[in-house]
């Protein structure tokens, strides 16, 4: 999954002559924190962000607040911004964002501005990701931390013609000695995998039988 | 006196068989008609046979490609697309000979159910058939071919042009519904499920609100796996009382799956009886206060045939028609003997299910807790909106 998948790509943005007060107002239409400013090229040249209008906003205490809200954007906005291209993976961004503690990533394309990405946007990916958005029944299944063990699984998923939306592999919370598998399965019906994968004791966290280990 | 309430049925809805291993297992109307003729609470000669959907009615709602896929699938031809594209074929909907027609059956039993209700003088009517809410406009999922209920809902918009609430008590959350009105302000969906986090199809969360000018008209109240009686029977009671005041519909479609029972296999609900018999009452009641008597019930899932649906069903016609004193006895012996010969459980001998058939829940504290809270989310819109007209 790349950028491109998953970008805004009509991005609100403003001209760096547009004033404080016009840019505050456009990102609280929009109920946006983060508003990038380009050129008549469509040329990224900056970013604003609703933090750093107010770290630079006077206090009320002075009167010197109308001048800034005429001020143009381009007097206050940052220009050394952090971007991502159209190909990044996913992770990637995210990674980026996290290292760099900042909460939108405008994407360009040789400075042109192409499209942007916030946390919400990686969010909405996370569900995506983990299936949850399609008619699935969820499988959790705990395995040793060995070679073949999800092809093992998926090959048992697969003798019963069922097919599946998502898979999630990671290390058990617990002890590295495990992995976790999670899939959602397009199939309302668990029961005959359920009962080969207990045949094959295979250790299924989720759904938990009747027996009630609650 | 005349009767209040329609009885809808017919032997091709019996046709919707998938296969002899499939869980969903359409003998159940047989088992609950017969209950229902043994403890004498249904006559056969007023039975309102059903009919079979026509292609214009299927496309109220269903897509023309999708339709011409399921018929074609039916007369045995077979194409990659039909498992990808339209979920025909798939482990939970297998193709199965004249599987339009059987399918279409289910559907022109709701459509029945409405005309007898909108135009035949009936106050309620009752098409245990129907109710395949996952069936998508272009797409069979979960063992539901056509969503009858979809359909029979846009029918009613366009032939009587009345606001349809829709309340769905199936273990599953109902989707299909769901997302076919998904934008339509005179379509209310309200769907009680086990949380989509433990349980097929996975969606159904409180946040899907509708879209658009749906904005508002879409509820959902997932319930904890393991959830008991007393906590589902409470969010049901108020969330119901509050939708339905809120939406004030001139008609209620109610899905009553069977399948939110501990028995059930396909399910971790702790459901019992009392479920089952509270479910109808208040739908019931309900519907005379706001929508002038107008009720729609329809079925749904239910994978416990022998004990769990044919009780579960009769009391809701049982409801319907004013005959909850029948349960006052134990069930007759000679239903009993009639089927426990194909009953791979033994068969209930009584209305009511007694304490202790599951053992204790350690975490039911927790669990009460939690569907309380999900409760008072699902319903914030409406109490916001109360609030503001308090304040102004």
């Amino acid at each position: 999954m790349n950028l491109h998948h998953i970008m805004k790509k009509e991005v609100i943005s403003a001209d760096p002559t547009m004033p404080v007060y016009k840019a505050i107002e456009l990102m609280d239409k929009n109920r946006i924190r983060h508003l990038p400013i380009i050129d008549e090229n469509s040329y990224l040249i900056g970013i604003i962000s609703d933090r750093d209008l107010r770290d630079v906003k006077p206090s009320i205490f002075e009167n010197n607040n109308e001048k800034f809200h005429n001020l143009p954007v381009s007097k206050v906005m940052i220009t050394d911004v952090i971007t991502a291209m159209p190909d990044d993976f996913v992770e990637e961004a995210a990674h980026t964002m996290i290292e760099n503690k900042i909460s939108c990533l405008p994407v360009e394309t040789d400075v042109k501005l192409e499209g942007i990405i916030s946390e919400t946007d990686l969010l909405h990916t996370l569900v995506r990701l983990t299936g949850a958005n399609l008619p699935t029944s969820r499988l959790e299944v705990e395995v040793p931390n060995e070679t073949g063990k999800l092809a093992e699984v998926s090959s048992i998923i697969s003798d019963h013609q069922l097919n599946i939306q998502s898979a999630l592999v990671y290390q058990s919370f617990e002890t590295n000695e495990k992995k976790i598998l999670v899939f959602r399965i397009q199939s309302l019906n668990m029961r005959p995998l359920l009962n080969t994968l207990k045949k094959k004791r295979y250790e299924v966290i989720w759904p938990v039988d009747l027996e009630m280990k609650v | 006196m005349k009767e209040e309430a329609a009885f809808i049925f017919s032997p091709e809805q019996l046709k919707y068989k998938f296969h002899q291993d499939h869980p969903f297992n359409q003998d159940r109307l047989s088992i609950t008609n017969d209950l229902l003729f043994k403890i004498g609470a249904l006559n056969p000669s007023t039975i309102i046979p059903a009919r079979m959907a026509t292609l214009d009615e299927l496309l109220l709602v269903h897509d023309e490609d999708y339709v011409q896929a399921v018929v074609g699938a039916s007369e045995g031809q077979f194409r990659s697309s039909y498992r990808t594209t339209y979920g025909i074929g798939t482990e939970d909907t297998p193709v199965f000979p004249q599987m339009h027609d059987a399918a279409a059956w289910l559907v022109g039993g709701t459509l029945e159910a409405v005309d007898q209700v909108f135009t035949n003088g009936y106050k309620h009517a009752l098409n245990l058939g129907g109710g395949l809410h996952h069936g998508f406009r272009g797409k069979a999922s979960g063992f539901c071919i056509y969503n009858d209920s979809s359909v029979a809902i846009e029918y009613i918009r366009k032939k009587y042009d009345a606001r349809v609430l829709y309340i769905d008590t199936d273990a599953h959350h109902g989707d299909g519904v769901q997302w076919a009105f998904y934008n339509d302000p005179d379509v209310c969906t309200l769907s009680f499920h086990e949380s989509g986090r433990f349980l097929f199809p996975g969606t159904g969360h409180v946040n899907e609100r509708g879209h658009g000018e749906g904005l508002g008209y879409s509820f959902n109240v997932p319930f904890e796996a393991f959830t008991e009686d007393e906590s589902w029977l409470l969010a049901y009671k108020a969330a119901i009382r509050e939708v339905i005041a809120y939406f004030k519909p001139d008609v209620i479609l109610t899905q009553n799956g069977a399948d939110a029972h501990y028995y059930d296999p396909l399910t971790h609900l702790c459901g019992t009886m009392k479920m089952f018999q509270e479910i109808p009452k208040i739908a019931h009641e309900l519907a005379h206060e706001y929508c002038d008597g107008k009720w729609i019930a329809v079925g749904g899932g239910g994978y416990d045939i022998w004990r769990v649906v044919p009780r579960a069903w009769s009391h809701l016609w049982l409801e319907m028609t004013e005959q909850t004193d029948k349960t006052f006895q134990s069930i007759p012996s000679s239903w009993i003997s009639q089927w426990e010969k194909e009953a791979p459980v033994k068969l209930p001998e009584e209305w009511h299910d007694s304490e202790g058939i599951y053992p204790d829940i350690p975490r039911q504290k927790e669990i009460i807790e939690k569907n309380e809270r999900m409760l008072l989310k699902a319903l914030k819109p409406i109490f916001d909106k109360q609030n503001i007209y308090k304040n102004s």
